[in-house]
């Protein structure tokens, strides 16, 4: 009975502590909030079945990061969203109701983050907008860290170029 | 016939400058002068270049984003110390400055009268000042400096 209550306990701080980081990784690669929040409770559910495996807290919040980025990668790669041409909600709207920990100054140049191919944009958001290091970047993304810093480089130099062409 | 020519004296003009006999070291003194003084006036041009370049990059925000550039050893500015980084979260933040396409972010906490400044660098650098924002020219360009004071301003009102 105790054990469970502990259990409970875990996931409920567990949930309340990554549950906003997590919907706002996934809505940053979705782009859509019904999906975002379906790919958070399926990393949650992945979660409470490879539990065991987990190390430490360290390793916990690069699990969940890497997972919801797989998911959000196949949720993409899905025949769903191949065929079907998704309303693309502004960053403002599908942030709305979720917590940050600031309030986002430029929303023109995180909209460009949004629009870079993949490989730019999750090292460029979690680094700028999830405050993350390369090292935890690194090993969220299983790149090394060399691969991300030239990602955050030419990624930088991308967000400049749509920048650049949306102003007249 | 070259020969010849320099064999006539009377052919030679006199060097202009010659050491006369009694005259001491007035000329080497002069020439030691005026070669301190274009020392002087190059070594001007060059400082006064190389703020120039700091203020216009400190202006812009990429002051740290040299490699081994550090911001204190560029400016040397009294209200900007710099100190050890404490790896302070956006939670923990009063101001945060998130600036994607130069490169760096910034986080400031006003911490009593001073303000505690993070900067995070585009290659990983990690670098943490604390600024007096008594000492801050009202109108200053450096940007870790106007940084501390809209932090200071947010957190005050």
């Amino acid at each position: 009975m105790e054990q469970k209550f502990e259990k409970n306990e875990r996931w409920n701080c567990l949930t309340e502590e990554y549950q906003a980081m997590l919907y706002r990784i996934a809505f940053s690669n979705l782009r859509n909030r019904a999906d975002a929040e379906d790919a958070v409770q399926e990393t949650f559910l992945r979660y409470i079945r490879a539990e065991k495996s987990i190390a430490d807290r360290e390793h916990e919040k690069a699990w969940l990061i890497r997972t919801i980025l797989h998911i959000c990668t196949d949720m993409l790669k899905s025949s769903w969203h191949r065929k079907t041409v998704a309303l693309d909600e502004s960053v403002t709207a599908g942030a709305e109701g979720i917590w940050r920990p600031y309030q986002v100054k430029d929303d023109e140049t995180l909209e460009a983050v949004l629009q870079l191919p993949i490989h730019y944009r999750n090292p460029i958001y979690l680094f700028y907008y999830e405050d993350y290091s390369i090292q935890e970047i690194a090993g969220a993304l299983n790149e090394k860290e060399g691969t991300i810093k030239t990602r955050l480089r030419r990624g930088r130099e991308e967000v400049k170029k749509i920048l650049t062409e949306r102003r007249p | 016939m070259g020969i010849q020519e320099i064999k006539g004296k009377e052919g030679i003009p006199e060097y202009r400058n010659r050491k006369r006999a009694g005259q001491t070291e007035g000329f080497q003194e002069s020439l030691l002068q005026n070669l301190e003084s274009k020392k002087r006036q190059a070594d001007a041009v060059r400082t006064e270049g190389h703020l120039r370049r700091n203020d216009r990059e400190a202006d812009a925000g990429i002051l740290g984003a040299r490699t081994g550039v550090r911001v204190n050893a560029v400016t040397p500015r009294e209200a900007v110390r710099p100190v050890e980084v404490r790896h302070m979260s956006y939670e923990e933040s009063d101001n945060i400055e998130i600036a994607v396409t130069q490169g760096y972010t910034l986080k400031g906490k006003l911490d009593g009268a001073q303000v505690y400044v993070e900067a995070k660098y585009e290659d990983g650098r990690l670098e943490a000042y604390l600024v007096d924002t008594a000492k801050i020219q009202e109108k200053t360009v450096h940007r870790i400096e106007r940084f501390a004071l809209e932090t200071a301003e947010s957190v005050n009102g």
